[in-house]
């Protein structure tokens, strides 16, 4: 092993740390930290040079910025903040007691494998998975397949889930830019309000043989009433831009009168 | 010249020599004690920086700062279901712990008995003292944290905060989402009635018919094809140990994140 790290290199004197003789007391030849970094090759170089530009990015930002540290920005965390924080954790905490004081769960009979309830439901929150298993009515009968399903209905269902979460996961990449309230983006607005409609309308749709209503309007509605409720949002956002804007305009001269 | 090693740290002289109150020198004592054994004064540093942290000032946020508080002072209660979520699932962990003390997942039993496991349940509703209330804020507590969840995950959309740099957040928060939901779904089946069994068996198809991987997918969350007590007990497991740990390390993760990124205020 000392022999190895002897040949290969003449500067082997600067690398001793952990091999060769044992440990030896940096002198003023010894390598700085930074020096070393330098002097790394491939991958790592490329980490150094990365962060060493960030870093100076950063020091560029900071001169550039007008903000000005003031001694007293704000409450301290403790008390003040800390206070404030436990008398709204107990005012929640006190609401789940409440809740669970006043409407208590209830048992159903024990598990029956040979007699099937008339309903048969999951937790709520699971309305909108259980809707989408039941969307074979939009799964294709392909004539080349003579008629046939490409797949199972309740495949269907399966695949329909990972496309409505897949849909939500990549939204950050879809949606960029800086705007942020809902007025700078009707359009994103409106597919977000289509979503919860929908989220609401196929929930129902898990629930389609307890609705007053026939099965083939119920499916029109469920996938009408999103597009109904995102081109209402969309309007009425577009609308209240214009006054949006205005006013923000007017805020922006008023604090920053043109010169 | 003596053999005997010189002792320059000479800790107890030092101490002796100090006019010390009594509390002081006990705890001196402990200090020196512990510091013999663990070098507390290495991770000083950490301590200190961690007694400043602290006492720290909140830096004044975005909204202070431009005085934009009269504009947005109706979005402040959503920037809490976070928070509120993060409280529920704590008060579903403390209630959920002992409930545990009492519960057993055996399905032994003739089909349309009660099995070991809804009996007690029974015995938890019935018999035991606060048992009902306890299950009952149990239940409450997950539904209001399922709720919260939901609601903050409209709130993030709608105030675009899932926006560079808080992508990974973003896809965090799914993955979390979802295992907040097999958490409801797992205690859901728990107490084997009818409700429990037939949303298992819905569980079970569906684990079927996921392409290419369903019955391999059936026999690890459900253990057959059917629902036995193997499925009962995947479900306890799930539910009560290995779900607690993943998901209770990603969300300490999805928290620091937003403390390293700080909240995505209004603008």
């Amino acid at each position: 092993m000392p022999e190895d790290t002897d040949t290969d290199s003449n500067d082997a004197d600067t690398r001793a740390d952990g091999a060769g003789p044992g440990i030896v007391p940096p002198d003023d030849e010894t390598p700085t930290w930074s020096e070393r970094k330098e002097r790394t090759e491939g991958l790592a170089r490329l980490t150094y040079e990365y962060f060493e530009r960030s870093r100076r990015e950063d020091q560029d930002l900071r001169q550039q910025s007008s903000y000005v540290e003031r001694d007293v920005l704000g409450f301290p965390t403790w008390p003040h903040e800390m206070i404030r924080n436990l008398a709204l954790v107990s005012f929640f905490v006190g609401m789940i007691i409440f809740l669970a004081a006043t409407l208590p769960p209830h048992l159903e009979p024990p598990a029956n494998s040979s007699k099937t309830p008339a309903v048969i439901l999951p937790d709520w929150y699971l309305y909108w998975s259980f809707g989408l298993l039941k969307l074979g009515f939009l799964n294709p009968d392909l004539s080349l397949l003579g008629g046939q399903k490409l797949m199972a209905d309740r495949t269907y269902g399966v695949l329909a889930n990972l496309v409505v979460v897949g849909f939500v996961a990549i939204v950050p990449f879809l949606n960029k830019g800086s705007a942020r309230r809902p007025v700078e983006q009707p359009f994103w607005a409106a597919v977000g309000m289509s979503g919860v409609v929908f989220a609401i309308t196929i929930a129902i749709l898990s629930v389609k043989n307890l609705m007053p209503m026939s099965t083939g309007l119920l499916q029109d509605l469920t996938f009408l009433l999103p597009f109904v409720g995102g081109f209402i949002t969309y309007a009425v956002l577009k609308a209240m831009r214009e006054g949006y804007m205005f006013n923000l305009n007017r805020r922006y001269y008023r604090l920053r009168p043109p010169k | 010249m003596s053999l005997e090693r010189k002792d320059e740290h000479d800790q107890k002289a030092w101490m002796e020599e100090r006019d010390l109150t009594p509390v002081e020198k006990q705890y001196l004592i402990v200090l020196m004690w512990l510091d013999k054994r663990l070098r507390i004064v290495d991770y000083l540093e950490i301590l200190e920086d961690m007694y400043y942290k602290i006492n720290l000032q909140m830096p004044k946020s975005h909204t202070e700062q431009y005085n934009l508080d009269n504009k947005f002072w109706y979005w402040y209660p959503l920037y809490a279901l976070g928070s509120f979520s993060t409280l529920a699932y704590v008060v579903a962990a403390i209630s959920g712990a002992l409930l545990g003390f009492y519960y057993a997942p055996a399905a032994s039993g003739a089909a349309g008995n009660p099995t070991v496991a809804y009996n007690s349940i029974t015995f938890i509703m019935t018999e035991m003292n606060f048992g009902f209330m306890l299950r009952s804020i149990h239940r409450w507590s997950a539904q209001v944290m399922t709720a919260a969840v939901f609601l903050h995950m409209l709130r993030v959309y709608f105030t675009g905060a899932y926006k560079e740099p808080r992508e990974l957040n973003w896809l965090i928060g799914i993955v979390l989402i979802s295992l907040t939901m097999v958490f409801g779904y797992t205690g859901y089946l728990l107490p084997w009635d009818q409700l429990a069994y037939w949303a298992g068996t819905i569980g079970v198809n569906m684990s079927l018919s996921i392409p290419l991987v369903g019955e391999w997918v059936a026999q690890l969350l459900f253990g057959g094809f059917t629902l036995t007590q193997a499925t009962l007990q995947r479900m306890y497991i799930l539910h009560v140990f290995f779900l607690p740990f993943v998901v209770t390390t990603i969300i300490a993760i999805h928290i620091g994140i937003v403390w390293m990124q700080g909240i995505a205020e209004p603008h």
